[in-house]
């Protein structure tokens, strides 16, 4: 348990003691999804050993591409204390539009998709910073938008890309160690979002948001700002998601692959330590959050589980997970 | 009632004759040896002393001297390590606040804790047991028998409040007022002679109202014994009895007040010398740009009409009552609230809707009254909120360099003395004056800090810690930086300002250049009611 990471810099000050904070807090928001992830793969190893060998793995890693972009965007959206529903609506919007555009224009459509999922998020972080509308409010409301335009676009059936499909499809059928390029683009999203996080203006103006957004305010910080980047961040994210379904399906409708991301990314988000109330957020330890929500069904099959008992054994092992890594540095109000 | 308060009276002066003999008094409260250890930290090592009954007993000591931790134990949230409570002569384990309470110890803490949606008479009896007797019973209030019981607490201490008020629609001394009675509340049941703990009462208050509450608190002497917690060593000296010092986690004097003075209590407590510095007044030459300019500003329910300038090097300071808008003011220079109409000139370059990102821009910065809430992010580490506004060399294009950040940190640190000398530790994890000099490094860390506008900037902070922020407002004064004050007293004004200038209910009353004006308090105080 007692996992050291938090550095320990020898104090100069002879004066009052400083009290040494216990790292254990820290230590584990930072390792705590690693270490749970590990610990549910070493169980699932010893009851299915055929499990790891047989490729077990890699269908994680490529089941948990999609949710892992949307967990990312969600989170970056969560850690400004805000929450965005719409994500996964814009991403199946996005994958209709694309099996729609890809014949058109080619190479050039992953590119429009993105600029335009980029701009509905910004959309829905310039009316929450604008307005003052809560997010959870507005964000339901444009969920329904979203749902509907794909609806309309779709004609309710489900859109095949017409040409030019190899343009996605490479991205899925080529991969690292097994694992299609669709997962790896989202891990590399993930570490541009821990550098930005960690070393910008952007990201420490992100964090003061998220801990106290008035001290951010008084502070000169572009609160209104960095709150629509948030959520374009959200929209961007929800845009690879459709380009990740897209190259897994070669076709988009609204009731198909996809249709399902907006708990899993959340649940995701929060397994991956980020804190539902703001100011916590580590993209890294996202990847582990879905790799763990990709798992659980995975697993749970692997072992024999009914197929009926499914969603009792991922509800059960979601809320323990969310008690184990969710962050408390915040006060004890949970939003 | 009378016998009892000559009784108290004798006992006073029979305390005062000899302290330390035996009296047949039974003193209200007495400690032996009181500790309680935090991780290597001894916040409160081994304290004793004793409270006889009728006295009032200044508490005092720098942030961090242990004060908080020792009244924690007091009220029942703490328990000691080691030693013992007595209270009237009968040894105490307290395992919880309500224990306390039995016991006659009431503590009102510095932030109010009452319920502003509730009546008056609902927040003064939300300690007392429901049940037979009690104002509720199976679940439902007994409101005559509330509103009697209430309004019996008040009158204790002398108050004729309404037991049916709203408290929302108190002022703040009425709140301490209602505070007050709620502590005294289950004593004055069992008729045990209450210690009421009074923690900060006046950090916030006006000095007028400081008057009205000093007044009630000398009444409390009749019905019982106060412990009172203060900065302010002229209020503690003025009301106590008696001041005990504490400083590392000890007790380290007990003075009568009448055999003391505010030198010796600060020396004690600071283990220093007062800096006596008078400041050298200058007078503005001819010509010179004001870098911030006031004209005819106004906020609808606030302020209306001000006019002012504010020079390079200068210290203007803004005095009035809570009712005077002075605070609605600056903030509406900053850019925080929106003015009606005026302007605010920054350098010249007149705005008529000034913003928080203009004025920061043009130089300026504002140090909140609020700082928990508005100063600081009590989550983040100290080093991040230094370099928050103005990173410095710390910001390499988008980037930000951790490395440098805490070298710049650790620079301010050594400079303004911030103590413990750990940067990476989070802010919300110092005491209240080193959390202050982190959010006034946050702006003086600026390139080019033209003005800075500091609202009650010494308040809840230790005379040691105010001392230290008051020299560094002095030496970015005296590089041309110019301030706007809102003092907690006048005395702090007349100290530091170059030009006064007072308002009442929103207008300005009174305009004084300290270089020839020479306003006595009394004159100031005047122009404020």
């Amino acid at each position: 348990m007692s996992t050291t990471v938090t550095e320990a810099t020898p104090t100069t000050d002879a004066a009052p003691r400083p009290r040494r904070r216990i790292p254990g807090r820290h230590a584990w928001q930072a390792v705590g999804p690693i270490v749970i992830f590990v610990a549910m793969l070493v169980v699932v190893a010893i009851l299915t050993p055929a499990f790891i060998g047989g490729g077990g793995l890699a269908i994680v890693a490529t089941s948990s591409a999609p949710i892992l972009l949307l967990a990312l965007g969600q989170a970056m959206v969560l850690n400004v204390g805000s929450i965005d529903l719409s994500n996964a609506a814009i991403a199946l919007l996005g994958a209709i539009l694309l099996a729609l555009t890809l014949g058109p224009v080619a190479g050039a459509a992953p590119l429009v998709i993105l600029l335009a999922t980029t701009l509905f998020g910004a959309v829905n972080g310039f009316l929450v910073a604008t307005f003052q509308v809560p997010s959870f409010a507005l964000t339901l409301g444009t969920l329904g938008i979203f749902q509907a335009a794909a609806l309309v676009l779709s004609g309710r059936t489900t859109v095949y890309v017409s040409a030019n499909s190899e343009v996605t499809s490479t991205l899925y059928q080529t991969g690292i160690a097994n694992v299609p390029m669709t997962f790896w683009i989202a891990v590399v999203f993930a570490v541009v979002l821990w550098v930005m996080m960690r070393y910008t203006r952007v990201g420490r103006g992100l964090t003061a948001i998220g801990k106290n957004e008035s001290a951010a305010i008084f502070s000169a910080v572009r609160t209104r700002s960095l709150k629509v980047l948030a959520f374009a961040l959200s929209g961007f994210a929800a845009g690879l998601g459709s380009i990740a379904i897209i190259a897994q399906a070669g076709s988009a409708s609204p009731s198909g692959l996809g249709s399902d991301l907006l708990l899993p990314a959340i649940a995701a988000a929060l397994i991956g330590g980020t804190s539902i109330s703001g100011g916590v957020v580590n993209p890294l330890a996202v990847i582990f959050g879905a790799l763990t929500v990709a798992l659980v069904p995975i697993a749970s099959a692997a072992i024999g589980i009914p197929t009926q008992a499914q969603s009792l054994v991922y509800g059960v092992v979601i809320i323990a997970i969310v008690a184990l890594t969710m962050s408390r540095n915040k006060s004890s109000i949970v939003k | 009632m009378t016998a009892r308060t000559a009784a108290d009276a004798s006992a006073r002066t029979a305390h005062e004759n000899e302290v330390t003999a035996m009296s047949d008094t039974t003193p209200v409260l007495r400690l032996s040896g009181i500790s309680k250890t935090f991780g290597m930290n001894k916040a409160v090592d081994s304290v004793s002393f004793e409270i006889l009954p009728g006295e009032v007993i200044g508490l005092i000591g720098e942030n961090g001297a242990g004060k908080s931790t020792l009244l924690k134990m007091l009220s029942g949230n703490y328990r000691p390590d080691a030693g013992t409570i007595e209270v009237n002569g009968a040894p105490q384990t307290f395992r919880g606040p309500a224990d306390a309470l039995r016991s006659g110890i009431g503590v009102v803490h510095q932030e109010q804790s009452l319920f502003t949606n509730l009546t008056v008479a609902e927040n003064i009896e939300i300690n007392t047991p429901a049940g037979r007797g009690g104002v509720s019973r199976l679940g439902l209030y007994n409101w005559r028998r509330l509103n009697r019981d209430a309004a019996r607490a008040l009158e204790l201490i002398g108050s004729k409040l309404d037991p049916n008020t709203r408290v929302s629609d108190l002022t703040f001394v009425d709140r301490q007022m209602v505070e007050i009675a709620r502590a005294i509340r289950v004593s004055a049941s069992s008729h045990t002679p209450p210690l009421v703990i009074l923690d900060e009462p006046t950090a916030i208050l006006e000095r007028t109202e400081t008057e009205i509450l000093e007044r009630e608190i000398s009444k409390l002497r009749d019905i019982g014994s106060v412990i009172f917690v203060s900065h302010r060593l002229d209020e503690v000296l003025r009301i106590c009895d008696r001041v005990l010092v504490m400083s590392n986690g000890r007790l380290i004097a007990d003075r009568r007040s009448r055999e003391t003075n505010e030198d010796e209590l600060f020396r004690l407590m600071v283990g220093r010398e007062v800096h006596a510095a008078q400041r050298a007044r200058s007078s503005v030459a001819p010509g010179t740009t004001p870098v911030i300019a006031v004209s005819e500003l106004a906020r609808t329910g606030e302020f209306a009409d001000v006019s002012f300038d504010v020079y390079p090097g200068r210290v203007l300071a803004v005095l009035g009552t809570s009712g005077s808008g002075r605070e609605s003011l600056v903030r509406t220079i900053f850019g925080a609230e929106a003015a009606t109409s005026g302007t605010v000139a920054i350098g010249g370059d007149a705005s008529a809707r000034p913003s928080i990102q203009r004025s920061v821009r043009s130089g300026i910065g504002y140090l909140p009254a609020e700082r928990k809430t508005e100063g600081m992010v009590g989550e983040m580490p100290a080093d991040e909120n230094l370099t928050l506004t103005h990173p410095g060399r710390a910001a390499v294009g988008p980037f930000e360099l951790p490395r440098r950040r805490r070298a710049i940190a650790a620079e301010w640190f050594e400079t303004l003395d911030i103590r413990p000398r750990t940067p990476e530790r989070q802010l919300g994890e110092f005491s209240g004056g080193n959390q202050q000099k982190v959010v006034l490094a946050k702006w003086l860390n600026s390139d080019e800090l033209r003005a800075l506008l500091l609202d009650h900037p010494l308040r809840g902070l230790d005379p040691g810690a105010a001392e230290t922020v008051n020299e560094q407002v002095r030496a970015v004064c005296d590089a041309g930086t110019a301030i706007v004050l809102i003092p907690d007293t006048i005395e702090e004004a007349l100290e530091i300002a170059d030009d006064i200038i007072v308002m009442r209910d929103g207008r300005v009353s009174g305009r004084y250049d300290l270089g020839h004006d020479d306003p006595t308090t009394l004159d100031l105080l005047e122009r404020m009611l």
